[in-house]
């Protein structure tokens, strides 16, 4: 995975730079708007990481001019802005995420990995969490490398999750998923499935969660992200 | 925005116009007294002659056609009056003081130096129906008290009445004038009035007279101007030192995670935690003291509700606790997500540090435009109520959880919506917040 970092604090960049290297990403660093544009026309990113305040423009610039190409990597804004409209304004830009400085390195890479498994991003066609792993072209799972037999409902179900994975999906979002399917929805009809997949993942000896969030959704958490 | 007026109200310019216009009239008063007397008192014969019309007037007004009944001014002695024919010798004297023949009737008075002080005389007419008669009345008297009569008299006349009725219409125009003068004041007050320190782009209108309110009010108008900018400063301040201090503050962070694993290591990184949490907070609240609320919209406080609940789920589950979020429908309000986002946070963060173990968090939203968050924790203690939205207290004050900010910031950011915040203990244990936006 390619990534360019515009940040135009030396040491800022460079333990950014540094301390996500060890998580399996390359990265290009630059300080100034000038060098970024130059950088994205040599090479071809899979993630930009953009700090606003640059000493020869605005990185939301950078995020406009970007959207404006048509240009659909995504970006995820890193910022001091911590204002009341700073992360809409960001959000609206076209930037895909907004991190706040300051911020830690597994953070960052969560975020990072969860921009990457989006639909059409570089990580979309096999997500992992855990020892969970879903192979999106040919739509099957394993887990420990044991393919486990699951429903297309559940798959699509699971997919979704992966993509969020360490973060709460809203019930509409889920049950569209279930829509798609041209299945009867019933009330519960979300309820149950994601009964199915947690008790079909248990019973394959999977080590990520799927956990409720009462009123709001569900969210599925591999190891390192749950914290224990 | 109440109007706080002081209890004891000072006097109205109205008054003030009042009791000087009385001072004034009292003043000048005095003045044309002084004015009668002395002009009097250097002209004896025409004293003399007003004295003995004044007796004449009282003998006609009261119709005592008896002149023995006429006392005489105070003092007098050997005082005569009687009526005489015409052609008397009293009225002939009148050719005497070169006023031609003894038909012609006038009035006379003649005033003459005795030893003893001095002798009037005089005749006057007195008319009564068709008839005319001729009053002669004649005294001797000394110094000024005979004259004290007549001295009254022409102060009642020539001060008393021209001045009281003078005075008051002067009064009566005042009030008129002064209303009309304050009308633009008072417009301007209404307006001061509703000023509020979250729209700032508000200005009185200037009225295009009198001169004196309209320097007045642009007066004031520029004062507002000058706060605004300052707000606009203050904003910008809180902006720049965000990121001066954000950016040091990573630095930190991410340096020290490299330092070698240890307990140095751990507890440089929790003062770090720390202290990126303090400034966040005193960051949030600068920025919510200046929150200008122009960025008002439609909203659903349900659905503000969820995003939080989902955003903070990771957070609190690692904790090893659960986060439940219910809606009790017609969530519909106005206002600023973000500020929404912001007080759901922050009663979210307090209710994770202050309920131990592994207690779940209960956040709603509805029915109405209302938000709670009910922690399963100790509650809070009765002496401790008034103190939970005060900036920096802290139960614990040796606690490191945090700044003691956060309850501040929701009340600073549900005041902003012109809401209210409260607290109680929940039946079944645990505290209670519960923020109501306006309607």
């Amino acid at each position: 995975m390619r990534l360019l970092l515009i940040e135009d604090n030396a040491r800022l960049g460079s333990l950014v730079r540094d301390g996500l290297i060890p998580q399996c990403f390359a990265v290009d660093w630059v300080e100034t708007v000038e060098d970024a544009e130059l950088a994205m026309k040599v090479a071809t990113y899979d993630l930009l990481l953009v700090d606003l305040g640059l000493p020869d423009g605005d990185g939301l610039d950078i995020v406009r001019r970007s959207r404006r190409d048509k240009n659909a990597t995504p970006i995820l804004v890193l910022t001091a802005r911590g204002g009341l409209d700073d992360r809409v304004t960001g959000l609206d830009a076209g930037a895909d995420d907004y991190l706040v400085k300051p911020f830690q390195i597994p953070e960052l890479a969560a975020r990072c990995r969860a921009l990457l498994r989006r639909p059409g991003a570089s990580l979309g066609t096999q997500l992992a969490a855990g020892n969970v792993v879903l192979d999106c072209a040919s739509r099957s799972a394993d887990v420990g490398g044991v393919a486990i037999d699951a429903t297309p409902r559940e798959i699509n179900l699971l997919e979704v999750l992966l993509r969020r994975a360490g973060h709460v999906v809203a019930k509409p979002a889920l049950e569209n998923t279930l829509y798609a399917m041209d299945a009867e929805v019933t009330p519960n009809a979300l309820e149950a499935a994601v009964s199915r997949l947690r008790k079909r993942l248990t019973a394959a000896g999977a080590d990520v969660q799927v956990r409720t969030v009462h009123g709001v959704g569900y969210a599925l958490f591999a190891p390192s992200v749950s914290g224990e | 925005m109440d109007a706080v007026r002081p209890r004891r109200r000072p006097p109205t310019l109205f008054r003030q116009i009042a009791a000087r216009l009385a001072a004034f009239t009292l003043l000048f008063a005095a003045l044309d007294v002084g004015i009668v007397v002395f002009t009097y008192s250097r002209q004896p014969e025409s004293l003399a002659q007003e004295l003995l019309t004044l007796e004449a007037t009282k003998a006609q007004a009261g119709g005592v056609l008896s002149p023995d009944l006429l006392t005489g001014p105070p003092g007098a002695e050997s005082w005569s009056a009687r009526y005489v024919e015409p052609g008397s010798p009293e009225l002939r004297r009148v050719g005497e003081t070169g006023i031609d023949g003894a038909s012609t009737l006038v009035d006379w008075t003649r005033r003459e130096q005795t030893p003893r002080g001095y002798r009037i005389s005089g005749v006057r007419a007195i008319d009564r129906g068709e008839e005319r008669r001729w009053l002669a009345m004649q005294f001797e008297g000394d110094g000024i008290r005979p004259y004290v009569p007549v001295i009254v008299n022409e102060i009642i006349q020539h001060v008393m009445l021209p001045l009281i009725p003078l005075s008051l219409l002067l009064l009566l125009f005042n009030v008129f004038a002064v209303r009309r003068v304050l009308q633009p004041l008072r417009h301007a007050e209404r307006e001061v009035d509703a000023l509020e320190p979250d729209n700032t782009l508000l200005r009185l209108s200037e009225p295009s007279e009198p001169r004196e309110v309209n320097t007045l009010v642009s007066a004031v108008n520029r004062a507002l101007g000058r706060l605004d900018a300052a707000m606009a400063t203050l904003r910008e301040f809180t902006a720049n030192a965000a990121h001066e201090l954000r950016t040091p503050l990573s630095i930190m962070q991410l340096s020290l995670d490299r330092l070698p694993a240890g307990k140095q290591r751990d507890e440089l990184q929790a003062d770090a935690r720390h202290l990126t949490r303090l400034v966040e907070q005193m960051l949030d609240l600068a920025q919510a003291d200046a929150l200008a609320l122009d960025g008002h919209v439609a909203i659903d406080i349900a659905d503000i509700g969820r995003d939080v609940v989902a955003a903070m789920a990771p957070k609190v589950f690692a904790a090893q606790r659960d986060l439940r979020f219910e809606s009790f429908g017609d969530t519909a309000a106005i206002g600023h997500p973000e500020a929404i986002f912001r007080i759901y946070r922050n009663l979210i963060d307090n209710a994770l540090s202050h309920a131990p173990g592994v207690t779940p968090i209960d956040v709603s939203a509805g029915p109405g435009p209302q938000l709670t968050v009910r922690d399963y924790g100790p509650g809070i203690a009765e002496v401790d109520l008034p103190h939970v939205f005060d900036r920096f207290w802290r139960k614990d004050r040796r606690s490191s959880t945090g700044a003691g900010l956060g309850l501040g910031i929701v009340q600073r950011l549900t005041e902003a919506h012109g809401g209210t915040v409260s607290v109680e203990n929940a039946t079944g244990g645990g505290a209670s917040f519960r923020v109501r936006l306006e309607v």
